[in-house]
């Protein structure tokens, strides 16, 4: 039996380090954009330009990122901060298991685990208005929320089967902003992901407006990710839940 | 310089020291996990774990909301006016801000002023994000800022142990008996030295209830349930 560490520096080799330039900040630009979300009296939200990982966060990039950062690996992790099942198919604590490979994107992360990743690239979760904004986009507009044909190439993926293993990112066509897998690879984490949707329709409870309808209503694949999310609690680590990393287009987080 | 050099060698092995004995000791499910930031109504930075040693109630806000905040503050104020004075006194009361822009430590206190809350027991506080956000999660409150500069945040008052672990919570302003008789227990001195000693062993790696591990499956419940009503 080969020692872990063997296969740590194997899984590495193979691949090469993980670098920054492996899953560059790509810029979106800004817009008034129309949100599924309930927007108070408002009909539009204002998004600013900011930057957004070309992919999901990959095994890879994962693992670089708790051999620096020895608190985030499986087995230390307080409960606090992520569900006994982090990492779950992982062997050990940098060992992401014989099935793993590099460029797949991480799953079984928390949503801590998934925020300290991005502050560790200087980077943050992007809110919910911008991971909205820039799924929004097939390979040709900007917006192509009101094609019908885009609409049901999104849609097909959440009607087909998961299969045994997760396939590796960048599989797919890149969209208008040059951003692979928005749909179609994993669900992703956002920052606000447990504010989208009231987790109870009790006005009583809310300050705001507190409206809950949801607009768009036609847009079932961006609802049931609304849905999805509303329904994680921040220690989840969902088998099919990853993230990529956004920044501001300034260059802070 | 040299003496200096030491001092301040010594200061930090220390402050290393009593930082790792710190999340050491710490239960793993306590929310004082997060080391989070807030900055307080006197202007003093702090971590969310200031009233370690104290069962503490805590709730998030902002300042300028109109009317469920300040209902809010009356609420913990109602709730806690049911214990005994003893009790009372262990008591800790901590009200965070996700509201970090606007609610100054000036605005933080003239609040305070405003409730005539005991500054000996209460802290008003903000956070700045990413903090604000790892505790409202942490705490299971949600928030959102409207376009019109408003938020919409849910109305939750938590209940934490003396090592930060939350022992109950409640949407209820008013008269949630169940959650009175928790906070009742949690302040009586035989549980508040209980909860301060060291956890039995075993206690730290207890797991969470197996069920819905995984949340990311499809036909999760709630997941059928909006997209049926959206």
């Amino acid at each position: 039996m080969l020692p872990r560490g063997l296969l740590l520096v194997a899984l590495l080799a193979c691949a090469g380090a993980a670098t920054a330039d492996d899953n560059p900040f790509l810029q979106v630009a800004g817009s008034e954009f129309r949100s599924a979300l309930p927007l108070d009296k408002h009909d539009t939200v204002r998004v600013r330009s900011f930057l957004l990982q070309s992919h999901p966060v990959t095994n890879r990039e994962f693992l670089a990122f708790v051999s620096m950062h020895p608190q985030w690996r499986k087995g230390t992790v307080p409960m606090a901060l992520a569900g006994a099942d982090y990492l779950g198919a992982w062997l050990g604590p940098l060992d992401p298991g014989p099935r793993a490979t590099a460029f797949q994107p991480v799953t079984r992360v928390s949503w801590f685990a998934a925020q300290a990743y991005c502050e560790a690239q200087h980077a943050r979760l992007p809110d919910w208005y911008e991971w909205e904004l820039a799924a929004a986009a097939s390979a040709s507009r900007r917006d192509a929320r009101s094609d019908p044909a885009w609409r049901q190439q999104v849609l097909d993926w959440y009607s087909r089967p998961a299969g045994k293993s997760l396939p590796a990112v960048q599989q797919g066509a890149a969209n208008f902003y040059g951003l692979y897998d928005m749909h179609g690879l994993v669900w992703e984490w956002v920052n606000d992901f447990n504010s989208l949707l009231p987790a109870d329709a009790d006005p009583e409870k809310f300050c705001g407006s507190g409206a809950l309808t949801v607009q768009q209503k036609e847009d079932y694949a961006v609802l049931m990710r609304i849905a999805m999310l509303g329904s994680l609690r921040a220690t989840d680590t969902g088998h099919l839940v990853g993230f990529r990393c956004a920044r501001d287009a300034g260059g802070a987080p | 310089m040299n003496r200096w050099r030491n001092r301040l060698g010594s200061a930090i092995a220390l402050l290393a020291t009593s930082t790792l004995c710190g999340a050491a000791d710490l239960p793993t499910d306590s929310i004082y996990q997060l080391g989070a930031q807030l900055t307080t109504q006197t202007g003093n930075t702090t971590g969310i774990d200031l009233y370690r040693g104290h069962p503490t109630l805590i709730s998030m806000f902002y300042g300028s909301c109109p009317a469920a905040c300040p209902m809010l503050i009356s609420a913990m104020q109602a709730y806690e006016s049911h214990l005994d004075k003893k009790s009372r006194a262990r008591l800790r009361v901590l009200l965070v801000s996700f509201d970090a822009a606007r609610d100054t430590p000036q605005q933080l206190d003239r609040l305070a002023r405003l409730h005539h809350t005991d500054p000996a027991r209460w802290t008003f506080a903000s956070a700045a994000e990413p903090n604000a956000r790892s505790i409202a999660v942490s705490l299971g409150l949600s928030y959102r800022r409207l376009p019109g500069g408003e938020f919409e945040h849910s109305l939750l008052i938590t209940l934490l142990d003396s090592r930060g672990r939350i022992l109950a919570s409640t949407t209820k302003l008013v008269g949630d008996t169940e959650f009175q008789a928790r906070l009742q227990s949690a302040t009586q001195p035989q549980e508040h030295a209980l909860a301060r000693s060291p956890a039995a062993p075993g206690a730290a790696t207890q797991l969470p209830p197996a069920h819905d591990r995984d949340s990311s499956r499809r036909g999760h419940p709630r997941t059928n349930r909006a997209a049926v009503d959206g």
